[in-house]
């Protein structure tokens, strides 16, 4: 009898143990604590765990087109910033079907493209915690877009195209208040670019209204229970 | 009974382990076409849903996809040349 309770008491486990895995996120898509070099990153990404959690599991359900990589999101520094300066970063690949008329695009247009489509979403996930915003540690945000160049020959590995965008606190806020306009947003901002593991250098991007984040579902996706997206 | 009901629990786990895995015939059809579903919603898509069965796509789904590695390791730009931790 005892033995029939402890077998049912662990199935029963095994079952809630695989749908928690499932149904969430994996976190090392965020940087852990002790992988920070300066007290400052350590100490942001301590205080807004939290949010950081947050960011990471509704780009998981609500943006399921989307990879997080490993150590994706976290208060990290940019490689030009000359002081201890701290974004709150997210690095993404986006999935998308390939398709030769955007490989056949400069790459400033297409990098513009994802601009338009992904920056202005993604910094209104980032930014939902208002005291993350009013924080003096934290001096502003990186989204990092990254992208299939083109279906890879037979046999061959993918190249992805990768663009960083770096926008200082003062202009994010003023985007999310309206006062800059994605065209404005783009010159507003630092962007670098990478052709595999190559640099483009500095990019210049044009930019525009972009609604497809807004209004693309994938077909019959069907969100985990308990979940809600907004 | 002692050996029947770990027998049981044992075979229990297994498929609860196996439960979020693609069947051999979904294997078999990807290793034929591995382009088929590389990217997008038809992919999602194809490897859920069945004939007679109600179409969803759900979250595990879309995450069992990319596991597989449709395109293999790609060549991209380290994240130590963009930032620092």
């Amino acid at each position: 009898m005892m033995m029939t309770r402890l077998a049912a008491i662990l199935a029963v486990l095994l079952l809630f143990v695989a749908v928690a895995q499932a149904a969430s996120p994996s976190e090392d898509r965020i940087l852990g604590l002790d992988r920070y070099t300066s007290d400052k990153g350590r100490t942001l990404a301590a205080t807004y765990g939290a949010t950081l959690k947050q960011i990471n599991t509704s780009i998981y359900h609500c943006m399921p087109w989307l990879e997080v990589p490993k150590e994706g999101l976290g208060f990290y520094k940019p490689r030009d910033a000359a002081r201890d300066d701290r974004y709150l970063s997210l690095r993404v690949y986006i999935e998308q079907e390939p398709s030769t008329q955007f490989a056949a695009m400069p790459i400033e247009q297409r990098a513009s493209s994802m601009f338009s489509r992904y920056v202005g979403p993604l910094l209104r996930r980032m930014t939902g915690n208002g005291a993350l915003l009013n924080d003096a540690s934290l001096d502003g945000f990186t989204v990092i877009l990254e992208w299939l160049k083109e279906a890879p020959m037979s046999g061959g590995r993918p190249v992805h195209e990768t663009i960083a965008v770096f926008l200082d606190k003062p202009t994010a806020l003023e985007y999310l208040q309206g006062m800059v306009k994605p065209p404005d947003l783009a010159d507003r901002s630092r962007v670098y670019g990478w052709d595999g593991e190559s640099p483009l250098g500095r990019l210049r991007l044009a930019a525009w209204d972009d609604n497809f984040v807004s209004t693309y579902k994938v077909a019959n996706y069907q969100l985990a229970p308990g979940v809600t997206c907004h | 009974m002692r050996s029947n009901l770990w027998r049981v629990l044992l075979i229990g786990g297994v498929l609860v382990a196996l439960a979020g895995c693609a069947s051999n015939d979904e294997w078999a059809t990807w290793k034929q076409h591995p382009t088929h579903y590389a990217s997008g919603d038809h992919g999602f898509f194809s490897l859920r849903n069945r004939e007679g069965k109600s179409a969803t796509v759900t979250r595990d789904d879309i995450a069992l996809a990319r596991d597989q590695g449709w395109w293999g390791r790609p060549i991209t730009v380290a994240q130590e040349q963009i930032l620092e931790r």
